[in-house]
């Protein structure tokens, strides 16, 4: 009996076994999107960004808290380090200079990602190549025109050249996105200028932030640069408290007015009424206090 | 203070026995009820999830319930106040009736506001930084002002009676309740200067009264109206939204007619002329109801302007059923069932005024749901319950919730005053009034 009922435990131990594994097996695995980008500031402080997401439901939804290995080298010959995505997916690893970077055969750098999966998220790896560019920029006032000169440079094999031919666009910040005011291409001796326009409003000192940035390009990945300048026109922003509209913290008056009048007619009536209907109680009460008086006398 | 005694033999046996089968219908209201409360417990804590309401649908049921029973409350209001005013003799059956629609209705109908608000937490922010530049301070203060103004006009017709009541020695209820006629009769004894008072308050707050419900409904329409939104902008939806109101009000009151005079014997006092005089309101409105509605969808229409035009093509495609069943049969139907004197029975009119009540809901759902899922920009992610309100069932809970407190305030109003005011009634020409 003993015998009879161990082999119906492990007939159920295998059949839960099997299908575990084949269920396992049959959950859709994710294949995430992946990209590395490379990116300079201002301050001409370099990164590498990895980004980690996944679709559902057509919607890109980032893969938080996943490992992300760096690497420089085609080979992935030397590691960078690992850093983990944050909430919106994506993974920031500072170039700071402490790692010496291999150049490759034509002064680029090579830079790759990794990320290993796991259970569920397939592997996924990324590279990438970039020359290093070095951009500066200049303001100036030339017969009260501004002008905006930009000059760019890379290293190829030890050796500064310029950057030729590659197009810079010219922004100034605004409120919710940046305005483009013009673009440049660099020269062959990496150089390239613009007038900048001079009606355009500042903050209330005329301070106006000027970017030059190229975004996404092959060979220098992205590269930013900005300036404040007080080349903006003085702008004031605030509404006279005074002013009466629909937007602002003061009504019209046509409204207080018919407000007021409306409500004071309606609650005029109200308190009529209810002053009729004290009134009646003190009637009730006159009239009791009267009954009494006859009865006594 | 003495009463025609047949009046108070008549009327007062409900405030004193209370039948096994009141009980049932009650505890089943009750039950619907519990359920809403369920609903609304689920709903606090699981987040408006748990509605058919999302980003771009921001309006569902809750809206369309507070726009009909703000609607049912406001008519009651005109209804009542008209004919006070022009003192109808034959009003005084059912004058009481619309009085308590006004009342009980512009209870429940804030409430579905409260439902709909994802963050309660800041409704006091609505009276603590009010802007009276916006429609929705607007409402706050006339729907306020309103039930002010409601319970004063419902009190002032209700302290006669009270005062019938306290002195109606063969009246056998409870203590409690001989203590509230006293209280709230106010010592009322009926001498000239209490009558004259009282008149005079009840006038002035009947005419008071019209003003605010035409103010008050209006201003809900404006909500809507004042917005760009395609099908809400119109100059005509303030008038539009009273008419459509008095019109379900109407429907309301002859249901209401009905089933007292069916539960509470009053065959007496609500007869088949109260049901043809209210049938034919009923039916005028509806003519003056369905015009506006006409008007309304002929200009759009006419105008061709493009969001416009989406919309309306979606009401006769997506909408067809409830479109033609709100503006063509509940406009058309009790019109024909009550102008045609064959068909003018208590039963049929009673039909008539159901059609007509449900029509009037419906109307006020495509009216707010088929204009939210006409968005102006296209939505990136067209996911079907973005774009499509579908209610859940935690809304029709709710909503049956609603109707069900209304049912059940109303069963327990009727037992501590009569559902036919006693005051109204006596010493007139009692031929005149049941005509």
């Amino acid at each position: 009996m003993s015998e009879y009922l161990r082999k119906i435990l492990y007939l159920i131990s295998f059949t839960a076994v099997g299908v575990t594994i084949s269920s396992a097996q049959d959950r859709p695995s994710i294949s995430p999107y992946f990209q590395l980008q490379y990116f300079k500031n201002t301050k001409d402080q370099a990164y590498l960004q990895t980004t980690l997401t996944y679709s559902l439901n057509r919607i890109e939804l980032p893969l938080p808290g996943m490992v992300i290995s760096f690497y420089t080298g085609e080979k992935r010959d030397l590691p960078l380090g690992t850093v983990m995505t944050d909430e919106d997916g994506i993974a920031k690893l500072p170039l700071d200079g402490k790692v010496r970077l291999p150049f490759g055969a034509d002064g680029q750098w090579t830079f790759n990602s990794v990320f290993d999966g796991n259970d569920t998220i397939d592997q996924v790896a990324a590279d990438i190549s970039v020359v290093n560019m070095d951009l500066e920029i200049t303001l100036s006032k030339v017969d009260s025109i501004k002008k905006i000169e930009l000059k760019a440079s890379s290293q190829i094999n030890g050796k500064k050249v310029p950057v030729i031919g590659e197009v810079v666009i010219i922004y100034v910040t605004r409120m919710f996105s940046l305005l483009p005011v013009g673009e440049i291409t660099f020269d062959d001796n990496g150089t390239g200028t613009i007038d900048f326009p001079s009606d355009l409003p500042g903050d209330e000192n005329g301070n106006i932030t000027i970017l030059a940035k190229i975004e996404e390009n092959p060979t220098y990945g992205n590269i930013e640069k900005r300036v404040t300048e007080r080349w903006g026109l003085p702008t004031s922003y605030t509404v006279p408290e005074t002013h009466r509209a629909l937007w602002t913290k003061t009504p019209p008056m046509w409204m207080i007015i018919t407000l007021s009048i409306l409500l004071s007619g309606v609650w005029g009536h109200y308190i009529f009424a209810i002053i009729s209907l004290i009134l009646i109680r003190t009637d009730a009460k006159r009239k009791k206090v009267n009954d009494e008086y006859k009865i006594k006398v | 203070m003495q009463a025609d005694r047949k009046l108070l033999y008549d009327l007062t046996p409900e405030l004193t026995r209370t039948s096994t089968r009141w009980y049932i219908t009650f505890f089943i209201f009750f039950a619907f009820f519990a359920f809403g409360i369920y609903a609304l417990i689920l709903q606090i804590d699981k987040g408006h999830i748990v509605t058919g309401m999302r980003d771009n649908v921001v309006w569902g049921f809750y809206i369309v319930n507070f726009i009909f029973f703000m609607g049912l409350s406001y008519s009651g209001a005109l209804i009542s106040g008209v004919l006070h005013l022009f003192h109808t003799a034959w009003r005084k059956p059912v004058i009481r009736l619309a009085e308590l629609i006004t009342v009980i209705s512009l209870v429940i109908g804030p409430f579905f506001i409260f439902f709909c608000i994802g963050r309660l937490d800041r409704l006091y922010f609505l009276f603590i930084y009010p802007r009276i530049q916006s429609p929705i301070t607007w409402d706050v203060i006339a729907i306020s002002t309103d039930l002010v103004g409601c319970f004063i006009y419902l009190y002032l017709s209700f302290v006669e009676d009270f005062a019938i009541l306290r002195d109606f020695d063969e009246l056998n209820v409870a203590p409690w309740k001989k203590k509230l006629y006293r209280i709230l009769s106010l010592g009322y004894s009926g001498t000239p200067r209490q009558r004259k008072l009282l008149s005079n308050a009840r006038t002035i707050m009947s005419a008071m009264i019209i003003a605010i419900a035409i103010i008050v409904y209006s201003v809900l329409a404006w909500i809507f109206g004042v917005t760009l939104q395609p099908g809400w902008h119109s100059t005509i939806f303030g008038p539009y939204f009273v008419i459509a109101a008095v019109f379900s009000g109407t429907g309301l009151l002859i249901i209401l007619m009905w089933i007292f005079r069916k539960i509470y014997h009053l065959e007496e006092y609500i007869t088949k002329r109260h049901f043809v005089n209210v049938g034919v309101l009923l039916t005028i409105i509806a003519a003056f109801y369905g015009y506006f509605t006409f008007s309304d969808y002929l200009t759009k229409w006419y105008g061709s302007i493009k969001m416009d035009s989406i919309l309306i093509d979606k009401l006769f495609n997506q909408y067809y059923s409830l479109f033609i069943f709100a503006n063509y049969i509940g406009i058309l139907l009790p019109g024909i069932i009550i102008a045609i004197p064959k068909f003018r029975t208590i039963p049929n009119i009673t039909i008539a005024a159901i059609i007509a009540l449900l029509a009037l809901w419906v109307n006020r759902y495509i009216i707010v749901i088929p204009t939210l899922e006409t968005p102006f920009l296209p939505v990136q992610d067209p996911r079907p319950d973005w774009i499509k309100y579908t209610p859940t069932w935690v809304e029709w809970a709710l909503t049956m919730a609603g109707v069900s407190i209304f049912a059940m305030l109303f069963m327990l109003v009727s037992k501590i005053a009569p559902v036919i005011s006693i005051s109204e009634m006596q010493g007139k020409d009692q031929s005149e009034i049941m005509k």
